[in-house]
């Protein structure tokens, strides 16, 4: 049992993933599609930082003791994933801004944000290169 | 039972099905509030899992900035998706489930969730948490390592009674005690940074460790993660500002100023707001926070403006020139800071130099200016970003 509870965790990353890679497959509206991408991402944020921990830790931040000193006190969870996955959420953010300001521009042209009725589209106006 | 894992078990549970909701449900606005629901969950399996930095990243970015601009978005665009033709997509569903299985079947080689013994923390992190690369890497303009000095032991981080007190560790403690009492006036980082002994080193830098590995050891990786979302704010502007002369004459959408309880909040809310950005800035090095955190969350409170009282207000305040030059500046300054850095003699970003400028606090100095870097850059994309989704549709746009 506790064997199994030791990887709950990464279990529900991989169902996070999955679920956003169903969405980015299966669903045919483009905004859908950024946040199921969105999904996917933050199951990767989890594998990261639960790898991080460590047991009985607590944030890697060191301890001022009462004279006002800085002390090390441990343990500590790994810093280095919480690093990676500060700066991924942040780019994660400008990537979906991206990918809007990309679908306003679709939604300007097309008059849709379906995917299948862009393709349908750009096959009646002759192979989609019409730009 | 593990109690991190308990909690944990069952706010994932949560995130779970929000994440299903996500994707069946149709209503593109409630899928927006549905990614801040899920959003604020993730907070907290971060804060469970002692992960502060994230936390606030993830509650200022998921729960407040992306619904927003998903919003912003949709004003733009229909507000359904069209229904599927069918419930289920089996050729994806069959995909999932081939790829999902195939990780799980490599999770059962992963390490025990807070196993000390994994790798993770084994290679280079502990040295890294004690900020003891440079003795490590042995590299020019540094100190060599001083007599006495031991590499630290296999496990700094998890430095504690179950991972055994060992001679090294209790006698850097030892020290750590001793070195204080040069100026302990609660100003942490103004001792120390001269490597007498490596209990000053550990004593004398940043006690954030999260603040020390994100400016210091992977200081390139942040500098470059800052120009993406520089980049990213270049693109939103090339993709969605209009000409200069339709800019001209700016039409000032609906408002909420008519609503008096948003208004007044809006007004007690702001100071509150900025004042938690540029603390969470400032104390970075000492605390959960930093440029990234701080920068998102002053910038909810211009985009909070910018809701209630109209762009134009807003412009007022900050012209998009301005928040232009600004998110540049913000890299510069990141930029020129690895540029001072050389030019004192030291490598890109070797904030150990930064002493010659103000003695004793170099490498707090470096890291804090890196920080306002950062901030100033964050804040202002993300205000751009708002902005330029927030356009009124072009219609003379239509090609």
């Amino acid at each position: 049992m506790s064997e199994l509870l030791g990887i709950y965790n990464y279990w529900i990353y991989v169902v996070l993933m999955m679920i956003g890679f169903y969405g980015v497959i299966a669903k045919k509206n483009l905004i859908k599609q950024a946040i199921a991408l969105g999904l996917f991402q933050t199951g990767i944020f989890l594998f990261y930082i639960s790898m991080a921990v460590v047991d009985g830790g607590t944030a890697p931040i060191w301890t001022t003791i009462g004279d006002g000193s800085i002390k090390a006190l441990g343990p500590y969870d790994n810093p280095l994933p919480h690093v990676l996955i500060l700066t991924a959420i942040v780019v994660s953010v400008s990537v979906l801004a991206v990918a809007l300001a990309i679908i306003i521009n679709i939604k300007w042209k097309y008059g849709t944000i379906e995917y299948d009725e862009i393709a349908a589209m750009d096959r009646a106006s002759g192979g989609g290169d019409d730009d | 039972m593990n109690e991190v894992l308990l909690v944990d078990s069952v706010l994932l549970f949560l995130v779970t099905v929000c994440a299903v909701a996500i994707i069946e449900v149709r209503s593109l606005y409630a899928v927006a509030m549905l990614t801040s629901v899920y959003s604020l969950l993730m907070a907290l399996v971060w804060t469970n899992m002692h992960s502060m930095d994230v936390a606030f990243t993830e509650a200022a970015v998921g729960g407040g900035i992306s619904t927003i601009l998903l919003i912003g978005t949709l004003v733009h665009t229909r507000r359904d998706e069209k229904p599927a033709k069918k419930r289920v997509h089996v050729p994806a569903l069959l995909v999932t489930l081939l790829t999902g299985g195939a990780l799980i079947y490599g999770t059962f080689d992963m390490p025990r969730f807070g196993d000390p013994e994994a790798t993770i923390h084994h290679y280079r992190v502990p040295e890294m948490m004690s900020q003891t690369v440079a003795f490590v890497s042995e590299r020019e303009g540094k100190q060599a390592p001083p007599e006495g000095y031991e590499p630290p032991p296999r496990m700094v981080p998890t430095a504690a009674p179950p991972h055994g007190h060992d001679a090294a560790h209790g006698d850097e403690a030892e020290h750590a005690a001793e070195g204080a009492d040069h100026g302990a006036e609660g100003e942490h980082h103004e001792d120390g940074g001269h490597h007498k002994h490596p209990a000053d080193d550990f004593n004398g830098h940043v006690p954030n460790s999260v603040t020390s590995l994100l400016a210091a050891y992977r200081g390139f990786d942040t500098m470059f993660e800052t120009t993406v979302i520089f980049t990213a704010g270049m693109a939103l502007i090339l993709l969605l500002r209009r000409p200069r002369e339709e800019e001209s004459t700016p039409q000032e959408g609906a408002t909420l100023r008519g609503q008096v309880i948003l208004r007044v909040m809006t007004k007690i809310f702001i100071p509150f707001i900025l004042v938690f950005g540029f603390y969470v800035i400032t104390h970075g090095e000492i605390g959960p926070g930093g440029g990234f955190q701080g920068g998102v969350i002053l910038a909810t409170a211009f985009i909070l403006y910018a809701l209630i009282y109209g762009r134009n207000a807003l412009y007022r305040i900050i012209s998009p020139k301005t928040l232009d030059v600004l998110a540049a500046v913000g890299v510069l300054l990141y930029a020129g800071v690895g540029v001072a850095c050389l030019a004192l003699g030291g490598k890109f970003l070797d904030y150990a130099v930064l002493d010659k400028v103000s003695p004793g606090d170099g490498e707090a100095l470096g890291m804090t200016l890196v920080e306002y870097g950062v901030g100033i850059t964050v804040c202002t994309v993300m205000i751009i970003i708002f902005n330029q989704l927030a356009e009124e549709p072009a219609k003379a746009k239509a090609s």
